[in-house]
């Protein structure tokens, strides 16, 4: 099939221009989001624990505590099992205003601020809000659907080469080619990868909103009350009224475990509960637990007066709607399969940062002015932009990684400190950005993203004494792992630098990365 | 070019959720029970809708095809509801 060249014309313009619009945003979320893929890791990194562990029996009179002793969350209460993400169990549940509490073992009283560490969640925020307060996640919804246009425009652009030039890589004078190259090569190979994040992304982000736009239209009004049953596992069930005492944890724990085996899932591991309507006698208890050769978590529901069994989703066995849901989380989470799984995560999540990168690149090199020095103002503000806010942000979260070591250690508050150094910083480096010659700035935050970067490993052996050799000669492999890719990353950002001064020292004078003639 | 995307835009929005619609309630079995996976397809046909209206020569065929499939989807799938056609 021959498209008219008008057609594909058209194509590249939406692709370039669909590509600008997401580009920064998309940047920011693929390199947060390739760092959120080892949140747990991250979480015993910023918060080194002490060690001691928890049981059932610890969760049980956590349970009772809150249960006793906040109203509210006899309404509904959730708990993570103990070592789910951290070691010790934390219970969560809404207060009357609608703001969530959490208590841990020893602290009963509840309080909005969450047990661990800040650190993973501020990386995880950036990831899917860009930072921004309540409009981020519909904003990043938004750029999910740009991100599929450009997906799709992109490969029509590219269909009729791609078989040619798939391993197409020209390094060589025409700097431009070469880069086309490496964006062609990036998206092609990580296609699926990309065209499953542009709809679970967009899914996660407008699931509500997308929701409340079809009802009406698909649905006939009926969808709400049917979206319930669809992605829960527990039936609704109405208070009874009825005092009646709550059987144990260990007994709901153990239960899921047989309900799972006897459904053929050998391995289920309880991770969290919900608990509804604690001390009535219409009591309702969701263990949701993982395990590792499935896609997704499975759910067991129990009545949690009588440890009756009363519904359950579980791997291999659970209708459309579960699956789906489970499959939207685990594909875009990564959390199935093994460590393996997590490493391509990363590197294909660093990797569509590149992408990114990279088209905005292109997208001012298409704009070039040949035999002139003067750019145009939307190529020179594109190529500000770009270095500020790609580069900004690879400083920035290092930035923040590095206060979550050293605020802690001074006694100072890690969480509001994290996000000083993430946000300010990366507004410096947007503003260095926007007042230097793009290329003396690409060069220059690519040097600062470098040394904070390497400061990461050291921050982190000056706080906790837990230096890079002393984690791997302990068999702390995920501490050692974390300090060795930030050297790794470091030496990457200094090649760029690197990379970015033999450009300017090639002395083109007709783009935008031309030094100013001073 | 750009009515032509905003064509794929916004009567494709209303295509996109009637093809989907006719999909979930047409299929065997309760229409709760592909609630998810509506959900699920529905950004990547209307992505693909958006593409799709590049297609068309210029922007008042894009707007009065999508618009007018979007009118027949719906159409049909109102029809299908208040017939009892499907359940």
């Amino acid at each position: 099939m021959k498209w008219k060249a008008a057609t594909m014309r058209s194509f590249t313009t939406l692709h370039s221009w669909v590509g600008l619009c997401a580009g920064f945003a998309l940047f920011v979320a693929f390199y947060a989001g390739a760092i959120t893929v080892f949140q747990g890791p991250l979480q015993a990194w910023a918060a080194p624990q002490d060690g001691s562990s928890y049981s059932l029996a610890d969760a049980q009179q956590l349970l009772d505590g809150v249960l006793a002793q906040h109203p509210e969350a006899r309404e509904h209460v959730g708990m993570t099992f103990p070592g789910y993400e951290l070691a010790e169990p934390t219970a969560y549940w809404q207060d009357r205003h609608g703001n969530w509490l959490y208590a841990t073992p020893g602290h009963l009283a509840g309080s909005p601020q969450r047990p661990g560490a800040s650190l993973p969640e501020l990386v995880n925020e950036l990831h899917y809000t860009l930072g921004l307060p309540s409009v981020g996640t519909w904003l990043m919804g938004l750029v999910s659907l740009l991100y599929g246009i450009a997906l799709v425009s992109g490969v029509v652009i590219h269909l009729p080469r791609l078989a040619k030039n798939l391993f197409a890589l020209r390094p060589g004078p025409n700097l431009k080619r070469y880069w086309q190259d490496v964006h062609n090569v990036i998206g092609v190979l990580s296609l699926p990868f990309h065209m499953m994040f542009a709809v679970t992304g967009a899914l996660l982000c407008l699931l509500a909103v997308l929701m409340l736009a079809l009802n009406p239209l698909v649905y006939g009004g009926k969808l709400m009350a049917n979206v319930g049953p669809a992605m829960d596992t527990a039936p609704m069930l109405q208070k009874a009224d009825e005092a009646q005492p709550l059987t144990s944890l260990a007994s709901w724990s153990t239960r899921s475990i047989e309900v799972a085996r006897a459904r053929g899932v050998a391995d289920f591991v309880p991770g969290y509960l919900k608990l509804a309507h604690a001390g009535d006698a219409h009591a309702v208890v969701e263990i949701t637990g993982t395990s590792p050769r499935a896609l997704g978590a499975g759910v067991v529901a129990f009545d949690a007066t009588s440890g009756a069994l009363l519904a359950a989703q579980l791997p291999g066995s659970r209708d459309a709607n579960h699956a789906a849901l489970a499959a939207v989380y685990a594909l875009h989470y990564g959390d199935y399969g093994n460590v393996a799984v997590q490493w391509l995560y990363f590197l294909l999540g660093l990797g569509g940062a590149f992408l990114f990168y990279s088209g905005n690149l292109l997208w001012i090199e298409s704009r070039r002015r040949r035999g002139q020095s003067a750019q145009s103002r939307p190529s020179m503000l594109t190529a500000r932009a770009t270095v500020g806010v790609c580069i900004g942000v690879c400083v920035a979260v290092s930035l923040a990684f590095i206060a979550a070591q050293l605020l802690p250690a001074l006694g100072w508050n890690a969480d509001a400190g994290e996000r000083w150094a993430c946000f300010l910083g990366w507004a410096v480096c947007v503003t260095w950005a926007a007042w230097r010659a793009p290329l003396l700035a690409a060069q220059e935050l690519l040097w600062l993203a470098a040394i904070v970067t390497t400061l990461i490993p050291v921050a982190h052996g000056i706080a906790t004494g837990w230096w890079v050799w002393r984690s791997a000669a302990g068999g702390h492999g995920a501490l050692a792992a974390i300090d060795l890719v930030a050297l790794a990353m470091a030496v990457g950002f200094a090649s760029l630098a690197r990379a970015a001064a033999r450009r300017g020292r090639s002395g083109v004078s007709d783009n935008v990365w031309a030094l100013p003639s001073s | 070019m750009w009515t032509r995307v905003a064509a794929g835009v916004v009567p494709g929005f209303f295509l996109a959720a009637g093809v989907l619609g006719l999909a979930c309630w047409s299929l065997p079995g309760p229409w709760q029970a592909t609630i998810v996976p509506g959900l699920v397809a529905f950004p990547p046909l209307w992505v693909g809708l958006v593409c799709v209206s590049l297609r068309f020569a210029n922007g008042v065929r894009a707007w009065a095809w999508l618009s007018g499939l979007a009118v027949l989807a719906l159409g049909l799938l109102w029809l299908l509801e208040a017939s009892g056609g499907v359940r």
